[in-house]
C-alpha cells in the first residue's frame, strides 16, 4: 500500500476517534439525570414555589453528596411557570425539546392539566407533586400525582365537620378555577353523602379583591360551617372580609391554608380555623423535625406551605429510584422507561412524606392530619384515615 | 336575601367599598377635564403611591403617618415630573390623541414592571393585618375601616368641590376646563391649572391606595384592573362632569353589590364590562338622569 499524506491522515482520524470513542462512552456513561422543575417562581404564587424550589434542591444536593444514583450527579433543570396555563406550556415544551428530559414535576391544577397533553404527546413522565384537582387522576398515561388529590383530604374534612364536629349546614366558597371548581364540588357530595346540608355554594373570580356580595349570600344562608376552596393569596382576604361582616362560623379549608402567613394577617381572626395536612408532622417523624429546623436555621422561619414542601423534597428522591430502576435494567433514559420505573418501584419510602404508593389508578392514598389554629399556632386536631 | 337588614347591609358595605374607587374615578375626570387627557397613566401613580406607603410602613419601618407623606410626596414628584417632562413635551409638539393615550398605557406598564423588580410579585397588603375592629348597628356589621373609608372620601370629595367653588385657583381651573385658549387670554397660565389638576389627582390617589391597601393585598399590576372601573363611571358620568363620575362610581359600586341577589357572585365582574359596552354604545356622553328621562319622554327636553 501506497502510504502517502492522505493515508497517514485517515489513519490518524480513525485512530483518534477509536481511542475517543470509549471515553465518549464513559463520559455518557457518567453523564448527569436530568429531570425538570416548572414551578411559579414569580407572580402571585411565587412564595410557595420558591420553597418547594428550595426544598427540592435540598433533596438533589443530598442525593449528590452521597454519590448520585450509580455514579451519575442527578441535575434538576427549574423553570418558571408564573402557576399560569400558558406560561406553563411553554415551559414544559423547552424541558421536553431543548433540555430533553424524560421526566419532569410540576404543580398548580392549571397547569398540571395544561401540559398533560404534551406530555402524553411526547411519552415524557410528567409528576404532579402539590395539585389536587380530582381531575389530575384522569389526565392520561404519562401523568401521575404524588400527592393526595382533594377526594382525599376534602372528603376528610367535610366528613369530620359534619360527623365529629356537629355541623348540620355549611357554606362552600371556592375560587373559580381548576383548584377550586373541583374541590368544591368533592366537599359538597361528601357533606351531603353523611347528612349534612350545604345552604350556599358560591364561585368568585379568581382576580378578585371584594368578596362582600358572596359573603352576604352567605350571611343570609347562615350556615354552621364555612368551607373556602381558594389560593392562598385570596384565603385570608375572604375571611378577613368575612369577619368584617361578622361573620363569625368556623372556616375549613384544605393544605394551601396550612400556612403561618395566614396567622399573621388574621391574627386572632384565624382562631378556630381547619387546615389539612398530608404529610407527617414534626412529632411524627424526626426528619422532618431535622428538615424544619434547617429551615429555620438556614432561612429564620418555616416554609410557606411546609407539607407541600416535604412533598416537593421527596421528589427528587422518587426521580433518583426510577432512574435506580432504569439503569439497573439497563434500558435506555427515555420517559417510557421512567414511567415503567415508577410503575416497577410502585412503593416508596420516602424521607418526610412517608409511604407513598404508586399504582395505574393514578391515585395516592395518605391519611389526612387536621390542623387547627390554636392560640396563634397550628394545633392537631384529629387524623383522619 | 331580601330581608331588609340584608339589604341595608348591602347599601353599607357598597358604600363603603366603592370610597376608594369614588376617589380613583374623582381623580380620573379632573384630570379629563382639566387637562382633556385620558390619563392611564394614573395606574402607575397609583401604583407608586402604594408601594411609597408599603416601603415606608414594611421596610424603614415608619409610624403609618410619615409614610403616608412620603406616599403622597413620591406620588406628587412622579405626576408633577410626568406633566412636565412628559405630556408638556408631548403637546408643544402637538401629538395626536391616540400618541397621549398610548404614552399614558406606556407609563403605567413602566411603573408596573419597575415596582415588580423591586417588591416582587407576591400580594402584599398595606399593613400585616388586614382586619379591623366591627359593631353590629342595627343589625348591621360596620368596621373601622367602613367608617374611615367613608371619612376620608367624603372629606376629601367636599373638600375639593369648596376649592373648585370657591378658591381662586380652583375657579382658574374651571376657566381652564371650560377653554383653555380664552382663559389664557384672560390671564390664567393653563400650565399652572395643569400641574394643579395633577397634584390634586396625586391627593386623591394616594388616599384611595391607602384605603385599598389596608383592606386587601395589592401587586402591581393591580392598579391596571381599578383603572377600568375609573374609566366606565367617567364615561357614564359624563365626560368632564366630576361630580356626575362620582355619582356614576357610587352607583356602579351598588349596582356590583346589589346585583348578587340575582346573579352568582362569580358573574360580578362581568356586570362592569356589561356596562362598558351599554354605555359606549347608547350612552356616549354619559348617562344623566335627566337626560334619560327625556331620552325615554318622561320629561320634556
Amino acid at each position: 500500500m501506497k502510504v502517502n499524506r492522505r493515508v497517514v491522515l485517515k489513519a490518524a482520524v480513525a485512530g483518534a476517534l477509536s481511542a475517543g470513542l470509549p471515553l465518549r462512552l464513559w463520559a455518557q456513561n457518567r453523564s448527569n439525570l436530568k429531570f425538570g422543575l416548572a414551578m411559579p417562581l414569580t407572580g402571585s404564587q411565587s412564595a410557595y414555589g420558591k420553597d418547594q424550589v428550595t426544598a427540592a434542591q435540598w433533596a438533589v444536593d443530598e442525593i449528590n453528596a452521597k454519590g448520585g444514583v450509580q455514579g451519575h450527579k442527578l441535575e434538576m433543570i427549574v423553570l418558571d411557570t408564573q402557576a399560569d396555563a400558558q406560561v406553563g406550556i411553554s415551559t414544559v415544551n423547552r424541558l421536553i425539546s431543548v433540555e430533553k428530559v424524560p421526566v419532569f414535576i410540576t404543580a398548580w391544577s392549571a397547569v398540571v392539566k395544561a401540559v398533560a397533553p404534551i406530555a402524553n404527546r411526547e411519552k415524557v413522565l410528567e409528576l404532579s407533586v402539590g395539585a389536587n384537582s380530582p381531575e389530575i387522576a384522569s389526565l392520561g398515561d404519562y401523568v401521575f400525582t404524588t400527592f393526595p388529590l382533594a377526594d382525599v383530604d376534602v372528603n376528610a374534612v367535610a366528613r369530620y365537620a359534619h360527623q365529629s364536629l356537629g355541623k348540620k349546614t355549611a357554606a362552600v366558597l371556592y375560587i373559580n378555577n381548576d383548584t377550586g371548581v373541583e374541590a368544591a364540588k368533592v366537599y359538597r357530595d361528601a357533606f351531603e353523602s353523611v347528612g349534612g346540608k350545604v345552604v350556599a355554594y358560591e364561585a368568585y373570580d379568581p382576580k378578585a379583591t371584594d368578596y362582600s356580595g358572596m359573603l352576604l349570600k352567605v350571611r343570609a344562608a347562615n350556615p354552621e360551617m364555612v368551607h373556602i376552596h381558594g389560593l392562598i393569596t385570596d384565603l385570608p382576604q375572604v375571611i378577613a372580609q368575612m369577619r368584617q361582616l361578622g361573620l363569625q362560623q368556623r372556616v375549613s379549608t384544605y393544605s394551601a391554608g396550612y400556612n403561618p402567613n395566614i396567622i399573621k394577617q388574621l391574627g386572632p381572626a384565624a382562631e378556630g380555623l381547619i387546615v389539612t395536612s398530608l404529610a407527617p408532622g414534626v412529632g411524627e417523624r424526626p426528619q422532618v423535625k431535622e428538615y424544619v429546623e434547617r429551615w429555620q436555621k438556614q432561612e429564620n422561619r418555616v416554609p410557606n406551605g411546609l407539607p407541600y414542601t416535604q412533598y416537593l423534597h421527596d421528589a427528587p428522591v422518587m426521580v433518583a429510584r426510577m432512574y435506580e430502576w432504569v439503569l439497573k435494567n439497563k434500558l435506555p433514559i427515555t420517559g417510557e422507561n421512567m414511567r415503567k420505573a415508577l410503575l416497577g418501584v410502585r412503593r416508596f419510602d420516602l424521607p418526610l412524606t412517608g409511604v407513598v404508593e404508586v399504582d395505574a389508578t393514578h391515585r395516592v392514598k395518605k391519611p389526612v392530619n387536621l390542623m387547627t389554629v390554636e392560640k396563634g399556632k397550628f394545633v392537631l386536631l384529629a387524623t383522619v384515615n | 336575601m331580601f330581608e331588609p337588614a340584608v339589604l341595608a347591609q348591602i347599601l353599607w358595605t357598597g358604600l363603603a367599598t366603592s370610597s376608594h374607587m369614588v376617589l380613583f374615578t374623582i381623580a380620573f375626570a379632573l384630570v379629563l377635564k382639566v387637562v382633556k387627557l385620558w390619563n392611564f397613566a394614573q395606574a402607575g401613580m397609583m401604583a407608586i403611591a402604594f408601594y411609597a406607603m408599603y416601603a415606608g410602613v414594611n421596610q424603614f419601618g415608619w409610624p403609618t403617618l410619615p409614610s403616608v407623606g412620603f406616599g403622597l410626596a413620591l406620588t406628587l414628584a412622579a405626576t408633577l415630573a410626568l406633566e412636565r417632562f412628559g405630556f408638556r413635551v408631548l403637546r408643544a409638539r402637538r401629538s395626536s390623541s391616540l400618541l397621549f393615550f398610548i404614552f399614558t398605557l406606556v407609563c403605567s406598564e413602566f411603573a408596573a414592571y419597575a415596582l415588580t423588580l423591586i417588591f416582587g410579585t407576591e400580594p402584599a397588603p398595606l399593613f400585616e393585618r388586614i382586619l379591623s375592629p366591627v359593631r353590629i348597628v342595627a343589625g348591621i356589621a360596620v368596621s373601622d375601616w367602613d367608617l374611615l373609608a367613608l371619612g376620608v372620601t367624603i372629606g376629601l370629595a367636599t373638600a375639593l368641590a369648596l376649592y373648585l367653588r370657591f378658591s381662586s385657583d380652583g375657579r382658574c381651573l374651571v376657566a381652564v376646563s371650560d377653554n383653555a385658549e380664552l382663559a389664557e387670554l384672560y390671564g390664567i397660565s393653563a400650565k399652572r391649572a395643569y400641574l394643579i389638576a395633577f397634584a390634586l389627582a396625586s391627593v386623591l390617589v394616594c388616599a384611595g391606595m391607602y384605603l385599598y391597601g389596608t383592606r386587601t393585598a395589592v401587586i402591581p399590576t393591580a392598579p391596571l384592573q381599578l383603572m377600568i372601573f375609573a374609566v366606565i363611571a367617567t364615561l357614564l358620568g359624563g365626560m368632564g362632569s366630576v361630580l356626575g363620575a362620582a355619582i356614576a362610581a357610587v352607583t356602579l359600586s351598588l349596582l356590583q353589590s346589589y346585583s348578587i341577589l340575582i346573579v352568582p357572585s362569580k358573574w360580578q365582574g362581568m356586570i362592569l364590562y356589561v356596562f362598558l359596552f351599554v354605555t359606549i354604545l347608547f350612552f356616549p356622553s354619559g348617562a344623566h338622569p335627566m337626560r334619560l328621562l327625556r331620552r325615554f319622554g318622561l320629561r320634556r327636553g
